[in-house]
C-alpha cells in the first residue's frame, strides 16, 4: 500500500509552519491568528475546552445552523490580518499552548482544506507541542484530529526534540544524538530546554523574557532617542523590525565595535530606505549602533530592561548545572539553536565563547579548591547553528515524518476508536506508557 | 559581560582623596594631577572610549579608585552633551563647556553631590580643596577634548548625541 506524505504542522505562538514531510521548507508560514465575525461569541464560549464542531450534530451546532453560517465566516493567517478592519482577530495560542480550542479547530480546518488542500483521511499528521504540555491538551488535540477531521494517523512530537533532530543536517554534528540543550527563541519568549536521550528534563527548563519582540522595541527606542524623524510614526514598528532583521549582528565586544564605527564609518553605518505607507514618499533612515546593540540585550539584558538582568549564557549554564550530573557533558557539547531570534550573525559564536568562559572558570575553581589534586578534562562546549534554524522545529518534524518507521509510531484511527483520546498520552518512540 | 572598568585600577601607587585616584592627565590646565605620557591613553581618553558602552548600563561595581574617576567623568560627559542639544558651532561649544567646567560644582562630601553613597568624603579641609582642584582640572580638560572628539561639520555628531538622554547608573551630576 503506497502512502501519501504525512502532513507536518508546527503551530507556534507567533507563526504556524505547515507543509508535507520530506520537503526542505514548509509550504506555508503564516501568523497563528484567526479573524472571526463575532468578537463576543468566543468570550461567551465556556472556558473548558469545548468542541462545537461543524461535523457534530450536537445541540449547539443546531442553534448555529439556525443563526446562519457565521461559523464558516472566518479567515486565518495573512488573510486574517488583511481583514482585521472588519473582523475580530484572535490568537488561539498563548505562550506556546492552545488556549481556545474552538478557534484552533477552525484554524486547522482552513489550514488543511484551504491551504494544504489535502484529504485528512489519506494522510498521517505530525503536530508539535511545547515542552511540559499537559496530557489533557494532547487528548483534546487527538479528539479534534480524529473525530473532526478523521485523520489516518497522528503523532504529537515535542518541539525541542524536533529542533535537536533538525541540527543533524549541520556539518558540525558528528553523531546523531537526541541529547542536547535547545535554545528556542521566537517572537514572544525564549526557552532553554535540556533534552537527554529524547526526554525533556522538565524540572530544568528555564525561560527568558527576552525575544524578538523586545529586540524590536529596543531598536525602536534607539531610533527615537536619536531623533530619526524621517520615520513616519505609523511605520516605526515595521521599520524597527526590518532594521533588526536586515542589519543586526552580534559583536564580540561593544567598546571595540564603537571604535570600529568611529574609524571606518562608511563601512559600518548603513542606510535603510523605506516608502511611506500612506503617501508613498520614499525616505531614508541612518542605521548605526542598533546593528550590534539589539542582539546584545541577550547577553546584557541590563541595557534594555531594569528588572531582568541574567544574561542568556548564564541561563544556559544554569540549566545544564541543574540537570542530572551524568548528562551535563552531553548538554554542553550539543547546544542547538532554533527560532527566528537566533538567526543573528555570530550569535552562536558569541554564545559558545561566553558559556565556555563560565564553564572553564568553574572547572578552574574546583581544581584550585581541590588543592591541585584533581584534574578535570576540559569541558567541550559546542553551539550549533545550521541553515534550517529558522524553521528548525518544522524541519525536524519533516525529517522524522519522512522516515520509514514513522507510520509505526503514529496512532491510527482504528486504535483511537478502540482506546479513546487517552491514547495520545502514549508515545511509541519511547515504548513504555508515559 | 558587565560594564567596563577602568584599566587604571591596577595602578596602585597613587594618592587618592575622596575615593578618587589622582591619575596623570595629558593636559595644559594647571592643577594637582601629574602630566601623563603624551603617547599613551589617559583617563580622559578612556572615559571617552568607554562612555557609549557604559552609559547603557544601570549597574556598576566599583573595583578601584580609578573607577570612581571614570564614573565621574562619564556623568560629566552626559552633562556636557546636555548643553549641546541646540547644535552650537564648535567654537561656541568650547566656550559653553569651558564656562560650565569652571562653574560651581559639588565634590564628594557636599550635600548636593549625587554619589555620596559610593564616594567617601574628603577627610580634611585641605584634602577637599585639593580634590576640588583636581576635579576642576579634569573638567576643563574634558571640556576641551570632548568637542574635538564629537564634532563633525561644525555640529555635534548625532552618533554621540543619541546617548545624551541615557543615565549611567540612573544618576546625573
Amino acid at each position: 500500500m503506497s502512502r501519501l506524505a504525512p502532513v507536518v504542522i508546527d503551530n507556534g505562538t507567533g507563526f504556524t509552519k505547515m507543509g508535507f514531510a520530506g520537503n526542505n521548507d514548509p509550504s506555508f508560514i503564516q501568523p497563528t491568528v484567526i479573524a472571526t465575525r463575532d468578537g463576543g461569541a468566543s468570550s461567551s464560549a465556556p472556558s473548558v475546552p469545548s468542541k462545537p464542531s461543524f461535523l457534530n450534530s450536537s445541540s449547539s451546532s443546531n442553534i448555529a445552523s439556525k443563526r446562519g453560517i457565521e461559523d464558516l465566516d472566518f479567515y486565518i493567517g495573512d488573510e486574517a490580518v488583511a481583514n482585521s478592519k472588519t473582523y475580530a482577530l484572535n490568537y488561539p495560542i498563548r505562550h506556546g499552548q492552545i488556549e481556545n480550542w474552538d478557534h484552533m479547530e477552525r484554524y486547522w480546518e482552513q489550514s488543511i482544506f484551504k491551504y494544504l488542500r489535502c484529504e485528512p483521511e489519506d494522510h498521517s499528521f505530525l503536530l508539535t507541542e511545547p515542552p511540559l504540555n499537559p496530557p489533557e491538551n494532547r487528548e483534546n488535540t487527538a479528539e479534534i484530529m480524529f473525530e473532526s477531521f478523521n485523520v489516518q494517523g497522528l503523532y504529537i512530537a515535542v518541539q525541542a526534540v524536533l529542533a535537536l533532530a533538525a541540527s543533524w543536517t549541520s556539518s558540525k554534528v558528528s553523531e546523531q544524538t537526541l541529547t542536547g540543550t535547545v535554545i528556542d527563541s521566537g517572537d514572544g519568549v525564549t526557552h532553554v530546554i535540556p533534552v537527554a536521550e529524547g526526554y525533556v528534563i522538565g524540572s530544568s527548563i528555564k525561560s527568558v523574557p527576552i525575544a524578538g519582540r523586545d529586540l524590536t522595541s529596543f531598536v525602536q527606542n534607539l531610533l527615537r532617542e536619536r531623533g530619526e524623524n524621517m520615520i513616519p510614526a505609523e511605520d516605526s514598528l515595521t521599520v524597527a523590525q526590518r532594521i533588526k532583521e536586515q542589519y543586526s549582528y552580534v559583536c564580540p565586544d561593544i567598546v571595540k565595535e564603537f571604535k570600529k564605527y568611529d574609524q571606518e564609518g562608511e563601512k559600518y553605518f548603513k542606510k535603510y530606505e523605506g516608502v511611506h505607507s500612506v503617501t508613498g514618499k520614499p525616505y531614508t533612515v541612518d542605521v548605526g549602533f542598533e546593528r550590534f546593540l539589539a542582539p546584545e540585550i541577550f547577553f546584557n539584558p541590563e541595557i534594555a530592561s531594569s528588572d531582568y538582568l541574567t544574561p542568556l549564557p548564564e541561563v544556559v549554564d544554569n540549566v545544564v548545572q541543574t540537570s542530572p550530573i551524568d548528562v551535563r557533558r552531553g548538554l554542553y557539547k550539543n547546544i542547538v539553536l532554533s527560532g527566528g531570534s537566533t538567526m543573528f550573525e555570530n550569535f552562536g559564536k558569541r554564545l559558545q565563547r561566553d558559556i565556555k568562559r563560565i564553564a572553564d572558570t568553574r572547572i578552574k575553581r574546583s581544581e584550585v579548591l581541590s588543592g591541585g589534586k584533581m584534574q578535570s578534562t576540559p569541558m567541550e562546549v559546542n553551539v550549533i547553528s545550521h541553515k534550517k534554524q529558522r524553521y528548525a522545529v518544522w524541519f525536524g518534524g519533516s525529517l522524522l515524518a519522512s522516515t520509514g518507521e514513522f507510520h509505526s509510531y503514529c496512532h491510527t484511527k482504528a486504535e483511537y476508536d478502540e482506546v479513546g483520546p487517552s491514547i495520545a498520552r502514549h508515545n511509541r518512540v519511547f515504548g513504555t506508557l508515559g | 559581560m558587565p560594564a567596563y572598568h577602568s584599566s587604571f585600577n591596577e595602578v596602585t601607587d597613587l594618592r587618592s582623596v575622596g575615593g578618587m585616584a589622582f591619575l596623570p592627565v595629558k593636559t595644559r590646565v594647571r592643577g594637582p594631577a601629574s602630566i601623563a605620557d603624551p603617547n599613551e591613553e589617559d583617563i580622559i581618553d578612556e572615559a571617552l572610549n568607554l562612555f557609549r558602552a557604559n552609559v547603557l548600563f544601570r549597574n556598576f561595581e566599583i573595583k578601584g579608585d580609578a573607577d570612581r574617576v571614570l564614573i565621574y567623568l562619564i556623568l560629566f560627559i552626559t552633562e556636557c552633551l546636555g548643553k549641546l542639544t541646540r547644535n552650537p558651532s564648535q567654537r561656541e561649544a568650547e566656550k559653553i563647556l569651558g564656562t560650565m567646567a569652571l562653574g560651581n560644582f559639588a565634590i564628594p562630601g557636599d550635600a548636593t553631590f549625587p554619589l555620596n553613597a559610593l564616594y567617601p568624603s574628603a577627610s580634611s579641609k585641605m584634602d577637599a580643596d585639593l580634590l576640588r582642584q583636581y576635579l576642576s582640572q579634569l573638567r576643563q580638560e574634558m571640556a576641551v577634548r570632548l568637542p574635538a572628539r564629537i564634532y563633525e561639520n561644525d555640529k555635534p555628531g548625532k552618533w554621540w548625541m543619541c546617548f545624551q538622554k541615557r543615565k549611567f547608573m540612573n544618576k546625573s551630576l
